[in-house]
């Protein structure tokens, strides 16, 4: 069973309170949920939907295409009658025009009461969502006549609704993070309000300085006193940080930057998605110096990745730049298992204790200024060697995750989130391709190269104009991606599972 | 017994450079703070880029030699990240006034508890002498004349309520090094700025000094306000106090 639920409306109805009460009420049964939010730059008005896969097999991705469109609002219907399928059910608020605010839960209710939900099951979540509204709901339950009654199963599953940037959030406070730094900007800001949320309970500190520039300064200057730190940004405040990362890179002082990309060019689409950051995360920075740069395509995963971020920006003392994107921060996703995590530890020494200096200009060994021709050369020599010793290391974490039929000879490369949908793909379509993730950007595994020698055909699929991919793959296995293989979109929505299945299909025969 | 917290790094001011003096003071300062129970690892220096950031190679204090512009947040983040050290940051007129004044405003706002040691010699010294917010008008730069009205950082200060403002004539050393360690001792954000004249890019400041004169420590924001106005720092007639213009009780 899947199927495909638009909640639409206008910002400010409560789009995301009732999909989330959706979601819940499946996920407390086992059921798999992908949530998309597609969100305009505004607080009210406009047009915002919430397209919500419900799946019994494991999905993190979603059709355009609908079996259920709930609207909030008249326009809803009218944007969205193109995308519905065959037979599909249309709820609509003035049915309950009466209810006046409270239209959003008779709607979930009205679904709910089609798939067969038990009062109970409503009231159960109630209790957190909806505390105040229990008596209303119990009510509605019996008041809401349906027609259509679909069968519900009781899946054996123990499923968490969690969005990437709350996956980040959490991985790190169980890393040991001591201190977030951000100022606000979307896609990253879910992620600077998750750490605010959970800043009480933990011995964690939020600050959000005056500017991105103050930020990573200040941010630096916490990770050299002796903490775990990381700073969140998006495309324009990470460039306001760029001579703060070439400093990181100087004075190797370890630092995690969060960045999460929507279209750009500047303030380009806030609150869309994008792929487009890639050359930023690669190659900013004035000066040659070592950084790493790895990206997660899903919670579990980036619950595991941001735990490595922190240990390898700890022993390699480099900044480590953790890439996402809209997609991913903003996507409610199924977590099975949260991962058990070990916390990192800080073993370099620190001011305080020992007489500690650290420098933007080039520098001897206890810190101070140089401008010696030999020392020059050795600290450039000692720097990049690092590149070395640390694609050792990732090369043991697995810098690459493999999908589909292992053993195919037609490969698909991606990065990011873009995962998600290409593994949905092949696991639920006939199509003989695998799929390779490279999580770790920056150093490039040598197991990359190793997968394209053992393959005939080989695609990509990414979310930007220039294929920003191709290009980091050509330049490390000299292999380039022919043009026709490359399945690009850059209209700011992520790839869709029945389109991307419709190209990858024509493509791989 | 005086320690030496000398490094062996080789001093590039140039020879008279009132950063020499200013220097002699911080280690006095260091110094007497040490003799009065306080470890040599307790303390923490950050610096911009600038003629005046030199101070961090000749100083075996731990530190960071930071960005142009930047000092200020990153001794920010040293104390947050550990309220234990003594954190005194060093930036030139240029870093504190130009390029990140944004930072000064903000911190004299946060109040975190560091002291801010400005070096005013009125000029960008270490690129070669161009103008900063505080040449004076009218000054004369490659035959071209000045013709904006300087800031005067001190009433900046004093207008976002800052708690501890003071102005230094580096060639009183000892009334600079007891400034200094008051602002130290002081618990919140500190705000020292040092008339210190460039001996290649703002000689003209010598007629300044002449006009310098002691004020008593001042606790009183009306009095504050009324020594402010004193200077404009373009004039080579006004009196120039020298002193704590302000700290709060
Ligand atoms: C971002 C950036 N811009 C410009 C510079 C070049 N720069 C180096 S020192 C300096 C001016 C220093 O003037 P000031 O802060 O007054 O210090 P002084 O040399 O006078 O002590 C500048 C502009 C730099 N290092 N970084
Ligand atoms: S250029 Fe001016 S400020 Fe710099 S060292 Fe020489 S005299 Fe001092
Ligand atoms: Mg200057």
């Amino acid at each position: 069973m899947k199927y495909h639920i638009l909640i639409g409306g206008k910002a400010g109805q409560g789009i995301n309170k009732i999909s989330s009460f959706i979601s819940k009420l499946f996920s407390e049964k086992g059921y798999y949920i992908f949530n998309y939010r597609d969100y305009q730059s505004l607080i009210r008005g406009g047009h915002n939907f919430n397209i919500i896969c419900v799946s019994e097999g494991k999905i993190s991705s979603c059709e355009k295409k609908i079996d259920f469109l709930v609207c909030l609002d008249e326009r809803t219907k009218e944007i969205h009658k193109e995308d519905l399928k065959k037979n599909a059910v249309i709820l609509e608020a003035k049915e309950f025009e009466n209810l006046k605010i409270d239209v959003n839960i008779a709607l979930s209710i009205k679904l709910g009461k089609i798939f067969s939900f038990e009062k109970k099951d409503f009231l159960k979540i109630a209790e957190k969502e909806f505390p105040n509204k229990k008596d209303l709901i119990s009510d509605l339950y019996d008041k809401i006549e349906t027609k259509e009654k679909l069968p519900l199963k009781k899946l054996n599953k123990n499923i968490e609704l969690i969005d990437g940037s709350k996956s980040v959030a959490k991985g790190s406070i169980e890393s040991g993070l001591n201190f977030y730094l951000g100022y606000p900007m979307t896609p990253s800001t879910s992620l600077l309000n998750y750490f605010k949320e959970y800043e009480k309970e933990n011995s964690l500190r939020v600050l959000q300085p005056e500017s991105e520039i103050s930020v990573i300064n200040t941010a630096l200057g916490i990770s050299f006193s002796g903490n775990l730190v990381m700073v969140g940004t998006s495309g324009g405040g990470f460039d306001l940080m760029t001579e703060g990362l070439s400093f990181a890179g100087q004075s190797e002082i370890p630092l995690v930057i969060y960045l999460a990309s929507r279209p750009g060019p500047s303030t380009g689409v806030p609150t869309y998605t994008s792929q487009g950051d890639l050359n930023l995360a690669l190659f900013s920075g004035h000066g040659e110096f070592p950084r790493i740069v790895l990206s997660p395509g899903y919670p579990e995963q980036a619950i595991k990745k941001i735990n490595e971020s922190f240990f390898l920006a700890e022993k390699f003392r480099v900044p480590v730049i953790f890439l996402t994107e809209k997609n991913f921060a903003e996507s409610l996703f199924s977590l099975e298992k949260f991962p058990k995590l070990k916390k990192i530890k800080i073993e370099r020494e620190i001011p305080g204790e020992q007489i500690v200096k650290n420098s933007s200009y080039e520098h001897l060994s206890n810190g101070e200024t140089t401008e010696n021709e030999e020392q020059i050369k050795e600290n450039n020599k000692k720097r990049i060697k690092k590149e070395k010793e640390i694609l050792e290391e990732i090369e043991k974490m697995s810098p690459i995750e493999i999908f589909g039929k292992k053993d195919s000879k037609n490969l698909i490369f991606c990065f990011g989130s873009t995962v998600n949908v290409i593994k949905d793909i092949l696991t639920y379509e006939k199509i003989d391709a695998k799929v390779v993730q490279i999580i770790y950007l920056k150093p490039f595994s040598k197991k990359i190269k190793e997968e394209i020698k053992k393959s005939k055909n080989i695609f990509i699929v990414e979310q930007n104009v220039t294929s920003q991919l191709s290009r980091l793959i050509k330049e490390n296995t000299l292999y380039e991606i022919p043009e026709k293989n490359r399945i690009l979109k850059y209209n700011g929505r992520p790839f869709f599972y029945d389109e991307l299945k419709e190209e990858l299909k024509k493509r791989i025969k | 017994m005086t320690k030496d917290i000398s490094t062996k790094s080789q001093i590039t001011w140039c020879p008279g450079c009132p950063n020499f003096l200013i220097l002699e003071a911080v280690k006095r300062v260091i110094n007497e703070l040490i003799k009065e129970g306080n470890k040599q690892e307790d303390f923490c220096i950050v610096t911009d880029i600038g003629c005046n950031s030199k101070i961090y190679d000749y100083l075996n204090l731990s530190g960071v030699y930071g960005l142009h512009g930047r000092a200020v947040p990153l001794a920010e983040g040293i104390k947050i990240g550990n309220p234990k050290l003594k954190v005194l940051a060093f930036q030139g007129d240029g870093g504190a006034y130009a390029e990140g004044i944004e930072h000064l405003i903000h911190a004299i706002r946060k109040n975190t508890d560091i002291s801010l040691i400005i070096h005013n010699n009125e000029a960008f010294s270490l690129t070669t002498g161009q103008p900063t917010p505080t040449t004076p008008f009218g000054k004369k730069i490659k035959n071209e004349e000045i013709k904006l009205e300087p800031l005067n950082p001190i009433k900046l200060a004093l207008s976002l309520n800052a708690k501890f403002v003071a102005r230094c004539n580096p060639y009183d050393i000892e009334d600079t090094k007891r400034i200094i360690k008051k602002s130290i001792l002081f618990k919140g954000f500190s705000f020292v700025e040092i008339i210190q004249k460039c001996l290649i890019f703002s000689p003209e400041m010598s007629i300044f000094e002449k006009n310098f004169y002691k004020i008593e420590d001042n606790k009183r924001l009306e009095n504050a306000w009324e020594i402010a106005n004193q200077w404009n720092y373009s004039s080579t007639e006004q009196k120039i106090p020298i002193g704590i213009i302000y700290e709060k009780n």
